[in-house]
């Protein structure tokens, strides 16, 4: 594997995933009650044997610098090889944003050819997956391939969201189509590729910018050996707000296809020291996933809970992902929510609140969630927000970064509302 | 703090924590659902900004060196100072066992040849407590002294367990007797952290080292000398939270003061953290159907069952139906569906069978191997134990490391005893 670098292309701003992405890139997205995603992927690499590994990232890098530092928690922090973050730079002679996948990584071409590897693999930052990178390396070698494409079946429904795959009996791929409105091909791009060394320095000499339209797909039309490696595992793009919420709750099911607890493979992260969690004499907990930390004194039921969180004395957790260090005041309720860090919601607050009662017929007046379908009906609350006592938040909303008592109309923030994000020093008290 | 410099000593024996510490030192018995007893020493030190330490070791110290290993988790992996583990070793002319603790030091005094610290901090790694050690180096300096002992104030029935302290009103220590049977005034007892004057610590150890007659223990002899022989000795009274976890049944309360509303220690203090060495392990899984109340669960464990009033360490797995009540319960140990454990302390990777019953009825015969440590109604069980379905084990009961089915000839009455298969040493 000492041949072997890995590029993780980190670059998703997470438009879709609204303010849960205001102030970091997807792949530092908390996920699964204590990891980012970028977890999965790193540790894939160190199970993987992978030690040589750059990062690429351009939104919000801060946060991806402060979770990954050194690499020390993959074993990453290394004399030789080790993770190197890549952001945009500026020379004499040269200064530009990456203009996509494939201008990223040509723009530090000089870094990748320093570091003298034989094969380029390609990564995602920002999908969820338990994959161990061995046997597609083995089937490329096998292949003979130019390039070598991880594949994965997915549902018809949903093939409009990935790029679509056709491939031959032998494995070769005969097509790749961004988000089709409609395919009968079952297997999507993963956005995992291992590319030959010599062979991607000379597809980028061209000055692409991006991997799939402008050096996938050309190598495929021109027909080069582009070969498929189909995956079976855990994949899940959590790109946006209601496949963040369905990967999330999922793992609740005792049939989770994501297996964390396995000490084979663990999903290593950088963890902070924590105290075990502590369950109060009148806690009621069912169904959840909760980290150290977390102090419940009310009732948590199929939530995921973040390290640091507290419930205080009969608040109410129900079917939401509570991230670090957010604080439920007595008597307050959470219902199909998403709560960033560092919430604070007020005694006997309510956030989630659904519109209407369930059966009552609309009475011709817009859903009050129209325009709002990307939230898949929840209430999403961003990073240090203060829900004031006794609040409502009715579902689906978003209150941005730093939301405050202005944001409450009566105490109320009506279904569809949407409160723009403020900066820190604008809501300090 | 740079020139600062700690010995922890972590040697004890740990005898009255019956099987807890059978196989691994006192300092490194598990804690507080996720810690062992050094974290509290070791995260001082360096909470204090002390980060020049050696660690003292004798009684089996792997797995405190599997612990400490370079020390990490306390930031104690530095290119100068860091964490040393200090063993014992022979060939030198003054290398030997340790024979007390001031011999401990003693034979480890080549390690200050280089150190520049005026003051020399010794820690016992066996005790529960939060102490900024600024606050003693303070005092220490204000009042010129030679060596400065933290003192605690113990309930009257325990000052036979320590060394016991009276002092003048300004902290000058007159008396100071080692575990005293009777005639103690006062119920200051040492807490085992000295701050010694670099130079005076070298000399009163050479001093002792040449004594026959002395057991070269810092409590039994050095202390009550230099108290006697009119040194500057001063007391530093600590106010804080302070618990020598030395017995099963101290050891015990302790742990479940934590599950308190009020645990006696903030844990969860930002600015306070008590770090150990952690495993990733995912977060803690609630199943459908189960109970948790008045609790601390750590990472990794995963509860279909009920658990109340009780610790569990990492990886811990109670099954749907099994039930573990007023309990300590340490990593990847399984309770199986349908069992129930009262009262009991569950060592490392146990597995209880299902429907197995331990800590049962009202039968409070004492320990027949152990009867002064094993009374209060507590079950002892060791590592890696294995107890079959539908075993009944009484109060009292000492179940053996490593034991297995076969072992169990009959149920285990109230103080009963079963050995497993004798360590390797």
């Amino acid at each position: 594997m000492r041949d072997i670098l890995a590029l993780i292309l980190s670059g998703g701003s997470g438009e879709r995933l609204g303010v849960l992405c205001a102030e970091r890139a997807v792949s530092a997205l908390p996920f699964g009650g204590k990891y980012r995603v970028i977890d999965f992927v790193l540790s894939n690499c160190c199970h993987s044997g992978v030690q040589q590994v750059g990062v690429l990232a351009q939104h919000a890098p801060a946060s991806l610098n402060d979770h990954i530092g050194a690499g020390r928690a993959w074993d990453l922090d290394r004399r030789s090889g080790g993770v190197v973050i890549l952001q945009p730079y500026q020379t004499r002679s040269h200064a530009g944003w990456y203009r996509g996948t494939a201008d990223a990584i040509a723009q530090n071409w000089d870094w990748i050819e320093q570091q003298k590897p034989a094969r380029v693999l390609v990564l995602s930052g920002d999908h969820v997956v338990r994959m161990d990178y061995r046997p597609l390396i083995a089937a490329h070698l096998e292949s003979d391939a130019a390039v070598t494409v991880a594949v994965t079946r997915v549902p018809a429904e949903e093939a409009h969201r990935f790029g679509m795959v056709r491939v031959a009996s032998d494995g070769r791929i005969q097509s790749l189509d961004e988000k089709p409105a409609h395919t009968d091909a079952a297997l999507a791009n993963m956005g995992i590729y291992l590319f030959e060394t010599g062979r991607l320095a000379d597809l980028l000499q061209a000055r692409p910018v991006d991997l799939v339209m402008d050096v996938l797909r050309p190598q495929v039309a021109s027909g080069q050996r582009v070969m498929a490696y189909q995956f079976d595992g855990y994949w899940e793009d959590v790109g946006t707000v209601a496949s963040y919420y369905r990967a999330s709750l999922e793992l609740l099911d005792p049939s989770s296809r994501l297996e964390t607890h396995d000490a084979r493979w663990p999903i290593l992260t950088r963890d902070e020291e924590r105290p075990p969690v502590w369950l109060g004499p009148e806690a009621q907990i069912e169904d959840s996933l909760v980290a150290n930390g977390c102090r419940i004194e009310g009732r948590v039921r199929r939530s995921i809970l973040f390290a640091g969180v507290h419930v205080g004395p009969g608040a109410e957790v129900n079917e939401s992902v509570i991230m670090a260090d957010t604080h439920l005041a007595e008597g307050a309720r959470v219902d199909h929510a998403i709560l960033d860090k560092y919430v604070r919601i007020g005694v006997g607050a309510r956030v989630g609140e659904s519109a209407r009662a369930p059966g009552e017929a609309g009475s011709g007046a817009p859903e009050p969630g129209a325009g709002h379908e990307w939230l898949a009906g929840l209430a999403l609350v961003g990073k240090d927000t203060w829900v004031p006592d006794g609040g409502r938040v009715v579902r689906p909303s978003v209150i941005g970064v730093g939301g405050r008592y202005e944001d409450f109309r009566d105490g109320v923030l009506e279904a569809g509302t949407v409160v723009p994000n403020r900066r820190w020093f604008e809501v300090l008290p | 703090m740079t020139g600062r410099y700690a010995f922890i000593l972590a040697g004890g024996v740990g005898s009255r924590l019956c099987l807890l510490s059978e196989r691994r030192a006192k300092p490194a018995v598990p804690f507080g659902g996720k810690y062992r007893i050094i974290d509290f020493t070791l995260s001082n030190c360096v909470n204090s900004g002390i980060f020049d330490v050696g660690v003292l070791t004798q009684y089996r110290p792997t797995s405190l060196n599997q612990h400490i290993g370079i020390g990490r988790p306390w930031d104690l992996d530095r290119t100068r100072g860091g964490v040393q583990l200090l063993q014992p070793a022979p060939g030198l002319a003054t290398s030997d066992w340790y024979q007390g603790t001031a011999d401990a030091i003693y034979q480890n005094l080549l390690h200050l040849k280089r150190r520049r610290a005026q003051e020399v901090l010794i820690l016992s790694g066996d005790h529960v407590y939060q102490m900024d050690y600024n606050v003693l180096y303070a005092f220490h300096r204000r009042n010129h002294a030679r060596l400065t002992v933290a003192v605690t104030e113990v309930p009257e029935n325990e000052v036979s367990q320590f060394g016991i302290l009276e002092t003048e009103a300004n902290g000058h220590v007159v008396a100071f007797k080692e575990k005293p049977k009777t005639g103690a005034s006062g119920r200051l007892a040492s807490m085992g952290v000295y701050l010694f004057d670099r130079d005076a610590l070298i000399r009163w150890l050479v001093e002792d080292a040449a004594m026959s007659h002395s057991s070269h223990d810092f409590g039994k002899d050095l202390l009550p000398r230099l108290v006697a022989r009119g040194e500057a000795v001063y007391a530093y009274r600590f106010p804080g939270y302070w618990q020598d976890v030395g017995t099963l049944d101290s050891y015990y309360r302790a742990n479940l003061e934590f599950v308190q509303a009020k645990p006696p220690l903030d844990l969860s203090d930002p600015e306070w953290v008590l770090h150990t060495q952690t495993a990733d392990r995912p977060p803690v899984r609630v199943a459908a159907g189960a109970k948790v109340t008045r609790s601390l669960v750590a990472n990794g464990c995963s509860v279909s069952g009920e658990v109340m009033n009780s610790v569990l360490f990492p990886g811990v797995v109670v099954e749907k139906g099994a039930v573990v009540r007023n309990s300590i319960v340490m990593h990847d140990t399984l309770v199986a569906a349908g069992a129930e454990l009262d009262r009991a302390i569950l060592d490392k990777e146990v597995r209880v069978g299902r429907g197995a019953k331990v800590g049962t009825g009202d039968d409070m015969t004492p320990n027949r191997a152990c009867p002064e440590h094993l009374s209060s109604g507590l079950v002892v069980v060791g590592k890696q134990a294995r107890l079959p379905e539908g075993l009944v084990v009484g109060r009292n009961a000492r179940i053996g490391a490593a034991v297995v089915a076969e072992d169990f000839t009959a149920q285990v009455p109230a103080g009963g005893v079963v050995d497993g298969p004798e360590s390797m040493h």
